[in-house]
């Protein structure tokens, strides 16, 4: 599922995200562009996006990159998992937008606010490891469930039908597909 | 605050994957909102996602996307953010003046705040309601439901899964007992009979998957809170 010889290091994806926070840095910018815009545009095609919408919402996410490069927290998230969030909140947008009702993205509080100060909060770099390591333990289709359910809104009965299962065997695949990344993760504290 | 029942892994995973609907999505904030062990699991999930974006086959993006991405930099009117940009949130909480109340001096949880609270209305069997009105999805079915000491439900099930959020008071039934900070998720499969606990008024927050229908005498009692 992961391939992390394939990919520049989390850390230095982070330093990116810095350099344009730090002095606005356009080669950082391509950079990353060239990273993360074509994953953008295939994770937004497989959740069922058309490929003109895809490629809108995967260049909206990278300007958001460049806009917001000040409120990145290493200590918070890493690199691929902020950008994460951000393309999802934009995709939520686009898809509010379409059924005629506007939130702008601006307007969408900041997961960060969510937390109170002093909040022991992991390590970014850790947490992100551990779930990285976790999914490596999963099983190919328990690998591939827990990220059909990134893809699919109506999670279960599509997952049913893209893995060829009847509806109960998913429901209850998922569940052990998560009591399994749960057990994982534990085990690494 | 003890929480003792928190969302399933499932729900926080849809959550933190942008799949929850409005509603159910504005009931697992709130429960977020007073639940550390929970934002913690869906930080988790969110580096879930950020490792399935990592792990993604590249499908190339138009030829001139960098090229367009770096003239619209050029031209934009705000380059970078700075500390302006995104505490413009007129739409939003923090431009409101006092959090509304809820009967008996209960504040409405913050990330219920830019959410309109429809009158309170008596639904019988002791049960006061207040339908909010949610800005990304107005049609959404979001309801306080305030119910007296004491007051045992009819026994109900529903067609999806329900959400329910604990604000104040507490109820128990077959499967335990709800307190502040609590959330309850119901299968489809499950009927249930809450009984709030006679030492005073529970005041809850549901939302039903899909919006879809309460089934039993319940129903006919909710049914006229709901936009459907
Ligand atoms: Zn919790």
């Amino acid at each position: 599922m992961l391939d992390d010889a394939a990919i520049p290091a989390g850390a230095e994806l982070d330093r990116l995200i810095l350099a344009i926070a730090a002095t606005g840095d356009r080669q950082a910018f391509a950079h990353l562009f060239k990273h993360f815009a074509p994953r953008l545009k295939a994770f937004l095609l497989k959740s069922g996006m058309p490929p003109g919408a895809a490629e809108e919402i995967a260049q909206e996410t990278m300007l958001a990159v460049w806009r917001k490069a000040s409120y990145f927290d290493p200590e918070r998230a890493g690199a691929s998992t902020w950008i994460f969030t951000i393309c999802r909140n934009l995709r939520i947008d686009h898809l509010r937008r379409d059924r005629g009702v506007f939130v702008s993205d601006e307007a969408i509080p900041e997961e960060a606010d969510e937390s109170p100060d002093g909040e022991q909060l992991f390590m970014a770099a850790e947490r992100e490891a551990e779930v990285r390591r976790a999914l490596q333990g999963l099983s190919a289709e328990q690998a591939a469930v827990v990220r059909l359910s990134f893809f699919n809104d109506k999670a279960h009965s599509e997952i049913a039908s893209e893995l060829g299962l009847p509806l109960g065997t998913v429901k209850s695949r998922v569940r052990l597909a998560l009591n399994r990344l749960r057990t994982l993760l534990d085990e690494q504290k | 605050m003890t929480i003792r029942h928190h969302p399933s892994d499932e729900t926080l995973l849809r959550y933190a994957a942008g799949r929850l609907a409005p509603a159910p999505g504005r009931v697992v904030a709130t429960h977020l909102h007073g639940c550390p062990a929970c934002r913690e699991r869906v930080r988790v999930f969110e580096a879930v996602g950020g490792a399935v974006l990592d792990g993604m086959s590249p499908v190339p993006v138009v030829p001139h996307a960098l090229a367009r991405a770096l003239a619209a930099i050029d031209a934009g009117p705000a380059g970078r953010a700075t500390s302006l940009e995104g505490s413009s949130t007129p739409a939003h909480g923090a431009a409101r003046t006092a959090p509304p109340l809820l009967p008996d001096g209960i504040v409405l949880p913050a990330p219920l705040r830019d959410c309109a609270m429809g009158p309170w209305r008596w639904a019988g069997f002791g049960v006061r309601a207040s339908a909010l009105t949610l800005p990304e999805d107005p049609k959404a079915s979001l309801l306080l439901l305030r119910v007296a000491p004491g007051r045992r439900l009819p026994e109900h099930g529903h067609s999806g899964l329900e959400f329910t959020q604990i604000l104040s008071g507490s109820f128990s039934d077959a499967f335990g007992r709800y307190q502040p900070g609590d959330l309850t998720e119901m299968g489809a499969e499950v009927e249930h009979q809450p009984v709030v606990d006679p030492d005073g008024p529970c005041i809850c927050l549901t939302a039903l998957e899909g919006g879809v229908l309460f089934t039993g005498s319940i129903g006919r009692l909710i049914q006229p809170f709901l936009r459907l």
